[in-house]
């Protein structure tokens, strides 16, 4: 195992540790695409990423879920920093701490519902029967107890989405990462989803962290990270049923307004 | 940290073998190009095999293995008897032919023609030049009685003799003679066609030499065993030679013909496997979110590009099996054919087909390498997708 090194402020409650993380995309001309971002994640925390397109926060994103390497800074994943690890390393930490759900729900068209959510146990090379217990378990757990022998072309935008969600949570990861994970779906599914999200974090306190730029979706989790141009400009948390922006939020810069999209 | 340890690849081949079950177009197309690419290869192997086999059969079937000529400066082979004794201890004979060969000038009423007599031994002779069944008028052994001779049909017709009238034999050293023609020949191919053949003892009386012969043919029964038997006669003072050493040229022809069947094979292949490359090419293409999913889901570059190995792999065998079968259908079907020839004679032939099993798991088992590196390229290019580009396709 690494040696457990704690970040600055960071301690063993925070599950995702971002520390002056920035990345610089070279293609042609330079793009500073995240701009020295600190961000700490406690476990069992429901956040939402908002910003602009282009504003970084699928960047981010793809930092957190160790899906890209940052150019300078750390990612403290459980203590650990996973900044630098191979790309074998953050392959077998996606597969055990991440959980991921993507706009479209990528699901494989090949494989039943039931076998779609047992991928990630495969991939770990877990026992198929094990996997096979997990997944079904899951799939009653989403509502589609009923549809696990159906391939995703014979389910609907929002069933995919939630054997997505289902195969996210397989393998009992940290964090689920959801980038945009309602952009697809109509509004009844949309709050299906959320309703969905929001029973396992409170049930299982299963830590989420969704990219969305649907602000009534946004305004449901916990905690809102607002990005522009890279860099975090406000942030805010629920208390009661009102939100607070931290000392953080530069409003002056942002307009200092949450627009609903 | 865990090390990657070896297991079994349960999760690679679950997508394998759903891209081949559930794609049955691509499936079927890889399958199709191998498969037909093996079955013309089985099918052409099985042919060539048969052709070669038959046509050294031909050749070395009718030709001495051993060929024992006088010494250099000799003219004939003295004490030839102790010679015959040698060669029938060597392990394998089935022939010893002695040869007692002179000219001679036949005369036949007014036509004149010379001749290259050659003494021999009928049944020795018989088998290993497998004579007797060319003789069609007469009888070969008939020469045993002496004074008779047994000639080339061209002869015959050129002398315009028929058998039981006598042509009158000339020789430089001795009184001319009668002998009866007694059976009449179609000189094989290759044969010279003014041969007339007689009795040792015949030509022996024309000769005023004694007791000689002027070679010793030797057939054994397996013919790679030929140059063995010549070098043991060669080491016991005799000139022996080697049908290899007498007619290089066949093993030189078998040879190049070898090599140039197992190039066309294989570019039959490779261009098979390329159609498999292609599949795969495509599938990647198609797949590239999917495989980005896969990523973000843990799998490793290592197993993306085994999935992708592994179906070009299976899909070769798999091919392979399939053009097994179907050759073995094309070589059974052809070996049972019987050609009716075209040519005088209408002679009925069957096609030599030799079916090989040998040849079946070299030919299926390259079929499923060539895919395997027909695969590579995408299989690698698969592995090094960045996963988030390849999610967002």
């Amino acid at each position: 195992m690494h040696e457990v090194t704690l970040g600055m402020n960071g301690t063993t409650e925070d599950i995702i540790v971002l520390r002056d993380l920035s990345k610089v995309y070279k293609d042609g001309v330079e793009v500073l695409a995240l701009d020295r971002i600190n961000l700490d994640i406690a476990a069992g925390e429901f956040v939402a990423i908002v910003g602009p397109s282009g504003s970084g926060k699928s960047t981010l994103l793809n930092m957190v879920g160790l899906l890209d390497t940052p150019t300078s800074g750390q990612i403290l994943l459980k203590g650990i920093d996973v900044s630098r690890a191979s790309p074998n390393e953050r392959a077998r930490l996606r597969n055990k701490e991440l959980g991921f759900v993507f706009q479209y729900h990528h699901l494989i068209p090949e494989f039943t519902a039931l076998e779609n959510v047992m991928m990630p146990m495969l991939i770990a090379g877990k026992k198929e029967s094990e996997a096979r217990v997990r997944a079904r378990e899951l799939l009653v757990s989403v509502g589609l107890g009923e549809r696990m022998d159906n391939r995703p072309n014979q389910l609907s935008g929002g069933q995919s989405q939630r054997v997505a969600v289902a195969r996210a949570l397989v393998n009992g990861p940290s964090i689920v990462i959801g980038d945009e994970l309602t952009g697809n779906l109509d509004t009844k599914s949309s709050q299906l989803i959320y309703d969905l999200l929001r029973d396992l974090n409170k049930r299982i306190n299963q830590t989420f962290i969704l990219v969305t730029h649907d602000m009534v979706l946004a305004e449901k989790t916990d905690r809102i990270i607002r990005i522009v141009d890279g860099r975090i400009v406000c942030e805010m948390r629920r208390q009661g049923d009102e939100f607070v922006a931290s000392e953080k939020c530069d409003l002056g810069e942002d307009g200092g307004e949450i627009r609903r999209d | 940290m865990p090390s990657a340890t070896k297991r079994i690849p349960a999760f690679e081949l679950s997508v394998v073998s759903r891209h081949i079950t559930y794609r049955k177009r691509g499936t079927a197309l890889s399958l199709a190009a191998i498969a037909l690419a093996v079955a013309v290869s089985l099918t052409f192997v099985a042919l060539q095999d048969g052709l070669q086999e038959f046509l050294f059969n031909i050749i070395v079937d009718d030709l001495p293995h051993v060929t024992v000529t006088p010494k250099d400066g000799d003219d004939y082979i003295h004490l030839y008897k102790s010679l015959i004794e040698w060669a029938w201890s060597i392990p394998g004979v089935v022939a010893v032919s002695p040869g007692l060969g002179t000219t001679a000038t036949f005369t036949h009423k007014d036509n004149v023609e010379n001749v290259e007599m050659l003494g021999v031994d009928p049944v020795e002779m018989d088998k290993i030049y497998n004579i007797a069944k060319y003789v069609t008028d007469g009888d070969l052994n008939s020469i045993h009685g002496g004074k008779r001779v047994v000639i080339c049909r061209k002869l015959a017709e050129r002398l315009k003799i028929n058998p039981g009238e006598t042509v009158v034999a000339s020789f430089p050293d001795a009184r001319p003679a009668g002998l009866v023609v007694s059976g009449i020949f179609d000189a094989p191919t290759g044969w010279p066609e003014d041969i007339a053949l007689v009795s040792l003892s015949t030509a022996r009386d024309f000769l005023n030499e004694g007791d000689v012969v002027s070679s010793v043919d030797i057939k054994l029964k397996d013919v790679y065993l030929a140059d063995a038997a010549a070098r043991r006669l060669n080491d016991l003072g005799y000139k022996a030679e080697s049908w290899q050493q007498l007619y290089p040229e066949i093993l030189r022809t078998l040879a190049i013909e070898g090599f140039q069947n197992i190039l066309i094979i294989l570019l039959i292949m490779i261009i098979a496997a390329f159609g498999i490359g292609s599949v795969m090419y495509m599938l990647v293409n198609e797949k590239t979110s999917e495989i980005g999913m896969l990523m973000a889901l843990g799998a490793t570059g290592r197993m993306i590009r085994d999935i992708f190995l592994l179906e070009s792999g299976i899909l070769g065998l798999m091919g392979g099996v399939a053009g097994a079968v179907l050759g073995l259908i094309f070589c059974l079907y052809l070996k049972s054919q019987v050609i009716n020839m075209s040519s005088a004679g209408g002679q009925q032939v069957t096609l030599p087909v030799i079916i090989s099993p040998w040849n079946f798991a070299v030919i299926v088992l390259t079929a499923a390498l060539l895919s395997v590196i027909a695969g590579a390229y995408p299989a690698w290019k698969a592995s090094r997708l960045d996963p988030v580009e390849a999610i967002n396709g």
